[in-house]
């Protein structure tokens, strides 16, 4: 009997992959959301959001001098030893899942919408802040974009630009 | 137990319940010591300033119970407290203490991370942790056996189902099926990209490679109709996990999936002598 149990219980997860449902959404559920699982791993290959940043410093003619666009990926070397103690991957891995969020974000708002309003926006800018610090000491202004990358499996084959965000003063 | 590979055998309830312990001690260990290191990137200079995040939290009143927790000097305490009951886990097993702190408290690191750290890790270090809830309340309002059976079923219904699942949508797209998703997602991974040469840049390779995981997650549910099946299934679960921990730095995934395994190995070896 069991058994038919455990054949039943996957048939009706076969079907609950093919029949789709409205999904919900809410601050609490977003933050309570480990409690319902999404098993999808790596499933849908398509653009992926990348963070890109610049730096930018009053010249001596009084304008904006910016630098090349800073791609704020992160790359890691493996190690072994990483299977047991890995901080600096998994916050690697935390920031590009924060860069998804700003961009899943920024998808569902309604046009016209002030994307400066969002926590993730928020987010993103102060790590802007912080990544430019740490490159362009100097600096006093800001600016940022997220491009969306399509792939194949040799080359970026398109990007488009999602957001610009105004140059803005550094905090 | 004696793993005579040519008749049926069960995983006996103790042996299965203390291998869990050890394991998720372990698997929520390896996550709370990162946690710790991570402190400076969670302070207002860091990308996960607690400043900005409140924003996140709906209610007031909430938003202002979150403040004191976060503060740096109390979380820290949190994570040490956390340290301590993951300790006497495997020391003196699971009691209804160290496993509603240990619950309660992963529900705040969540929030902390809004809602998840990296997504599948935290999904499952929750269904087992969720299982353990089950098996100390079902034992303090039933009996000990009711509970430790629901927190197995529990687990390996998710566990398997996140293989199921992850094979099944795999199955349905034709990057996948044709071996490109593969490559693209290594190349974009974190230590990727793949080097020029690399042989999964082949397509044949990668398309191998592609349905020997999609056939064999979608085959996960086949594991519980033998416990001779389940220790394989779970030996070769733990290769392709290491594969994801080498390939895309998932750590995490590891250990939490390592965690479910005795659930799984248990179930299989009840449904053997329900079926004898």
């Amino acid at each position: 009997m069991t058994m038919y149990w455990v054949i039943a219980y996957f048939l009706v997860l076969l079907l609950a992959l093919l029949y789709k449902t409205p999904i919900v959404r809410g601050p609490w559920l977003f933050l309570l959301r480990s409690f319902f699982p999404n098993w999808k791993f790596f499933h849908a290959v398509g653009y992926v959001p990348h963070l890109y940043a610049r730096a930018g410093k009053i010249n001596g003619d009084g304008q904006l001098a910016w630098s090349d666009w800073l791609h704020l990926y992160p790359r890691r070397p493996q190690s072994f030893w990483h299977l047991f103690h890995n901080t600096p991957t998994n916050l690697g891995l935390a920031q590009q899942n924060l860069i998804d969020h700003f961009w899943a974000d920024l998808n569902d708002s309604p046009e016209g919408f002030d994307p400066r309003q969002l926590v993730t926006y928020k987010m993103i800018s102060h790590f802007v802040d912080v990544k430019l610090a740490e490159a362009y000491p100097e600096c006093s202004h800001k600016q940022f974009e997220l491009r969306m990358l399509l792939d194949n499996p040799n080359q970026t084959t398109h990007t488009h630009v999602m957001m610009t965000s105004p140059a803005e003063a550094r905090l | 137990m004696s793993l005579d590979w040519f008749e049926p055998f069960t995983l006996s309830t103790p042996l299965a319940i203390r291998a869990m312990e050890c394991l998720f001690a372990l698997s929520a260990g390896i996550q709370t010591l990162e946690y710790l290191r991570m402190r400076p990137a969670m302070n207002a200079q860091g990308l996960w300033s607690w400043a900005i995040q409140r924003q996140d939290i709906p209610n007031a009143l909430a938003q202002k119970f979150f403040d004191g927790l976060f503060a740096e000097s109390i979380f820290t305490l949190l994570l040490w407290a956390r340290l301590a009951a993951l300790l006497s886990l495997v020391l003196f097993g699971a009691n209804l203490g160290n496993v509603t702190f240990l619950f309660v408290s992963n529900l705040f690191v969540l929030i902390r991370w809004r809602g998840a750290f990296n997504g599948g890790s935290d999904f499952m270090t929750l269904v087992v942790l969720t299982g353990l809830l089950i098996s100390q309340w079902v034992g303090f309002f039933e009996n000990s056996e009711l509970g430790w059976r629901a927190c197995f079923w529990y687990i390996t219904i998710q566990s398997m189902t996140s293989y199921f699942v992850s094979g099944a949508v795999k199955l349905l797209r034709p990057e996948w099926r044709n071996g490109s998703a593969m490559t693209i997602f290594l190349n974009a991974a974190i230590h990727g990209p793949l080097h020029a040469g690399h042989a999964l840049r082949k397509p044949w390779l990668s398309t191998i490679g592609s349905w020997t995981f999609i056939l064999w997650e979608c085959a996960a549910p086949l594991a519980l109709f033998d416990t001779r099946l389940a220790v394989v299934f779970c030996c070769i679960a733990a290769i392709f996990h290491f594969l994801v921990f080498w390939f895309f730095g998932l750590n995490r995934f590891f250990w939490a999936w390592v965690a479910s395994f005795p659930a799984i190995v248990w179930c299989a070896g009840q449904i053997n002598i329900l079926a004898s």
